[in-house]
């Protein structure tokens, strides 16, 4: 078993190389040599495999990817490597679990399997911005009040200090890092729920400083709560990240490694891309002593999760953690469409059924509009996602396919024009934070129209 | 290898990405004296061109055109020599200098940009990411580019796109580049807030929006 030092270690010593020689020598010859070694095929009319036998051989797959491949120090332009003994290694020692929270809102977060007819845990709010710190605090503590939600990612608030726009790595960053985490405790006080975990720690920090600078007990961070640290895409590291994790180490907080391979990247196509997610689960317990791991494998090109290659890549690499890697994962997806648009619904049906049913452990309420627009969510997604989650329970994986397949007839052409839908204060009143007529209209119709295509909800 | 048959190797070698042939195959077509530059442009850039399609099409994505390029590198290594003492010249769309700005580590999309606009004929010069608003101008300067592309892939990074057209305009040097922007929460409106010459929302809509930005200016 190796601990952090020694892949500190590794990032002094590894394979000295420049970062191309790593993707053009090492990642992408190496991706594809366990692609076809292991004969992992995308099939399209299969976005949720039911094949027990294709997971395992993912898995198989990514360990042996990582033991290739390794992971690429970009400060040190050393490659750190790992023998397949301390991956398997790390494996077998994994708790599968994670505890998180405090007080009546502790929680153990778990493990789950595919066709699991146990929920998935409930993951409400999003890490995106919005324009004001009682916007905020409205939509965050409206998303908690529901007793499902047992964590939550905390949203960023304003893109400006005292009128001057926060810029990566500025001293204003500080500044909106510490404002974003006292504003979510505040939130969660006001719903009645001081102790639920903030798992997405510190939203919209770009530098290591601001992370751990924000995270000050003072402020309101518990190393109950979470830290998100992003592997850089594809299979890199920089001592940004690297200094986080070494500052969670000793504080003992959660740590949660980050992994968003993008489709049509390096990982190239739906099978090297579910192969690179389902070995980040590996490289976050090998290489960044991850307590849980977050991921959102991503189309290139269109910027969301919903297409069908890329719900193949979250259903087969999400069998394949939850078959063989005891760590709990977040599954995070970006929708194409926006707030108050029958699209947005269809979409996150389809992400929800597809990760659900084959073992995620926990979901996040799909993003709307990408999770590039300014006030773009409301509580209406959280309400949906969590409807969602509980259908999804009564269901397996082949029943789950049948749906996604309807549900991809009713969006899939749509998403290289995705309508970009309302913020939330054209479709809710801003002044009691309840939805506007038109919004539940919309929602009511949606759930209907899933009812009638064989979604049990409700 | 009649002559036929090495513009045909040369471009199959592009489109199966393999460097040592593109090379190999280079090497032949100078011993047999051909025309250098009918070897890049009947040969490689016919390749070149097979891929970028490909790309647009969604069937090959980075690691194809990653292996394009790089095997397009090795057969020029070999050619480059003999054009430069038959002094002829490849034409080039226009040359770019791509960079992710300060405080963005995100290059998935700039590097797929250089690429497709490698595959398109233009000279692509490659700042990395986390570029000060000097740095690349610095950079733009001694490359002479002719355009500048600027990627940010958050919203607090995206300012920096704005300090370096700012940076130009103080440093009067604006008229010299033409600047366009790109990247996940970019857009036409901010584009054009902040005084740029185009957005592209891909990098098959950043290469159309090159041609058309330098189709006048070269």
């Amino acid at each position: 078993m190796i601990d952090f030092l020694d892949v500190c270690e590794r990032a002094e010593t590894g394979p000295l190389m420049t970062e191309k020689d790593f993707e053009l020598k090492v990642l992408i010859p190496g991706l594809r040599g366990v692609v076809s070694e292991y004969g992992i095929q995308y099939d399209s009319e299969k976005p949720v495999p039911a094949d027990d036998e294709l997971a395992d051989r993912m898995y198989e797959a990514s360990v042996d990817y990582l033991t290739r491949v390794g992971v690429y120090c970009q400060d040190t332009n050393r490659v750190i490597q790992f023998t397949e003994e301390e991956i398997r290694d790390a494996v077998e020692s994994a708790p599968g679990r994670c505890f998180t929270g405090e007080g009546k809102d502790a929680s153990v977060f778990r493990v789950r399997q595919p066709d699991d007819a146990t929920p998935a845990r409930c993951h409400v709010n999003w890490g995106t911005v919005h324009s004001s710190r009682e916007m905020a605090v409205d939509i965050m503590s409206t998303n908690v009040s529901h007793p499902e939600a047992k964590a939550i990612s905390i949203s960023s608030v304003n893109k400006t200090v005292r009128g001057r726009q926060v810029t990566a790595g500025s001293p204003l960053e500080m500044y909106a890092g510490i404002r974003a985490v006292k504003v979510a405790r505040d939130a969660l006080r006001r719903a009645g729920r001081p102790g639920l975990p903030m798992m997405n720690l510190v939203p919209a920090a770009a530098s290591a400083v601001t992370t751990i600078g924000a995270s000050g007990p003072q402020f309101g961070a518990r190393p109950t709560d979470g830290w998100i640290i992003g592997i850089i895409s594809e299979n890199k590291l920089d001592y940004g990240a690297m200094n986080k994790v070494a500052y969670l180490l000793n504080w003992g907080a959660n740590i949660g490694a980050q992994g968003a391979p993008s489709l049509g990247g390096y990982s190239g196509g739906a099978p090297g891309t579910a192969v690179v997610n389902t070995a980040y689960f590996l490289l976050g317990l090998v290489g960044m002593q991850a307590d849980y791991h977050l991921c959102f494998p991503i189309h290139f090109r269109h910027g969301c999760c919903s297409t069908r290659d890329v719900l193949w890549v979250v259903s087969t690499s999400s069998q394949a953690g939850s078959r063989n890697i005891p760590v709990p994962v977040i599954w995070l997806g970006y929708m194409a469409a926006g707030v108050n648009t029958k699209m947005y619904f269809y979409e996150a049906a389809a992400y929800l059924l597809a990760a659900c049913t084959s073992g995620a452990d926990a979901v996040k309420m799909p993003t709307p509009a990408k999770g590039v627009k300014v006030d773009a969510s409301t509580p209406m997604e959280t309400r949906f996602g969590i409807e969602m989650v509980k259908a999804a329970s009564r269901l397996d994986r082949q029943e789950a396919n049948e749906l996604v397949l309807k549900l991809l007839e009713m969006y899939e052409n749509r998403i290289p024009d995705a309508p970009e839908g309302d913020r939330y204060q054209d479709c809710y009143d801003a002044e009691t934070a309840k939805p506007g007529e038109d919004y539940v209209r919309l929602y009511n119709d949606v759930k209907q129209e899933l009812t009638d295509i064989g979604i049990p909800l409700g | 290898m009649k002559r036929d048959e090495i513009f045909k190797t040369l471009k199959n070698a592009i489109i199966e990405g393999d460097a040592a042939k593109a090379k190999q195959t280079a090497e032949a077509a100078v011993e047999a004296e051909m025309d250098p530059l009918e070897a890049v442009e009947l040969g490689l850039a016919q390749g070149m061109e097979v891929v970028g399609d490909r790309f647009e099409c969604g069937d090959a994505y980075l690691p194809e055109l990653m292996m394009a390029g790089d095997a397009f590198k090795a057969a020029m290594e070999i050619l480059r020599p003999e054009l430069m003492r038959q002094k002829k010249e490849t034409s080039v769309a226009g040359t770019v200098l791509l960079a992710s700005v300060k405080g963005d580590l995100h290059s998935i999309g700039k590097n797929i940009v250089a690429n497709v606009l490698e595959t398109h004929g233009f000279k692509v010069i490659d700042a990395g990411v986390d570029n000060g608003a000097l740095q690349i101008i610095e950079e733009a300067r001694k490359a002479n580019a002719d355009a500048i592309g600027l990627s940010a892939l958050m919203t607090t990074t995206m300012p920096a796109q704005k300090g370096v057209i700012d940076a130009l305009v103080e440093l009067n040097v604006r008229d010299q580049y033409q600047v366009i922007v790109g990247g996940g929460p970019v857009s036409q409106k901010w584009a054009d807030e902040i005084g740029a010459d185009g957005f592209g929302q891909d990098a098959v809509q950043a290469v159309e929006l090159l041609k058309s930005l330098l189709k006048e200016q070269l």
